[in-house]
């Protein structure tokens, strides 16, 4: 399908990449659609794209590639609710943000998402240790920070 | 608003399953005892608020914002993203990776080793 996008243009997307988020996302629980804008292959942040509102997109990330302590607890009625079966089918994203020179990750409010079915779900951690601005890095020596990671 | 006054140890019920009851006052702080099923997600409001916040400032982002972040990423050149086809790529966990989810799965944590890290190899 074609999806209209403020940012990209028109992008054609297969219909069995579409991501659906059936609770919508926090702030936004109207737009359940999205798909994941891979911009390239060595890539470590992407785009996850609205397909219903063309200016909604967020920029995501594996968290793993920045923060080794973080984990997402699952508990069983919500990996029920998305029919995660097993743990490996289900992959966690974090959106990122800019907050003046700071590039920062919502590790509070992390992207669920099963793989098989591409549902997925923004959880809430109570875990203290989590808040929604943790450093990614400083703009501007992200390239050689990258490099080295 | 539906208001109701409680004391020490009583309860309300929100439906059949929810129950709240009122542990203790001291001062300005009551502690409350809550109830519900597994399913009935209970979170300080604040923290969902932080949440909705952060998720509407990060949908302000603009595509050149990053351009200088993630050397692939350049917004708006189309030729520069992949359409979709590459979501599987992104989504999919290697197997290397996918060992590393599993070996924690007893615990259920999810840890982002299960996503591919082609940066680092």
């Amino acid at each position: 399908m074609q999806v209209k996008t403020t940012r990209f243009g028109v992008v054609d997307i297969a219909d069995d990449k579409v991501i659906t988020f059936p609770q919508g996302l926090l702030g936004f629980p109207d737009h359940r659609r999205y798909c994941l804008l891979e911009p390239g292959d060595e890539a470590c942040f992407f785009w996850l794209q609205s397909l219903d509102e063309p200016a909604l997109a967020f920029v995501v990330t594996d968290p793993a590639r920045f923060f080794k302590d973080y984990e997402v607890p699952i508990r069983a009625e919500q990996a029920e609710s998305l029919n995660i079966d097993k743990i490996e089918d289900a992959q966690v994203f974090v959106i990122v943000n800019k907050v003046g020179e700071m590039l920062t990750a919502n590790l509070q409010g992390p992207l669920l998402i099963n793989t098989l079915n591409l549902s997925g779900q923004q959880l809430v951690l109570a875990d203290k240790r989590w808040s929604t601005r943790h450093t990614l890095m400083q703009v501007g020596i992200e390239e050689k920070q990258a490099a080295t990671a | 608003m539906l208001v109701l006054s409680r004391q020490r140890d009583e309860t309300i019920m929100i439906g059949d399953a929810v129950e709240i009851t009122i542990v203790d006052i001291r001062g300005d702080k009551v502690r409350l005892g809550i109830n519900a099923p597994p399913q009935v997600a209970v979170h300080r409001k604040e923290v969902y608020d932080a949440i909705k916040a952060e998720n509407r400032k990060a949908a302000e982002t603009q595509g050149t914002e990053f351009n200088a972040l993630n050397s692939a990423i350049r917004p708006g050149r189309k030729a520069g993203l992949s359409p979709a086809g590459r979501i599987n790529g992104a989504a999919t966990p290697t197997t290397d990776n996918g060992q590393a989810a599993s070996e924690r799965a007893p615990r259920t944590p999810l840890n982002g080793n299960n996503a591919r890290r082609r940066a680092s190899t």
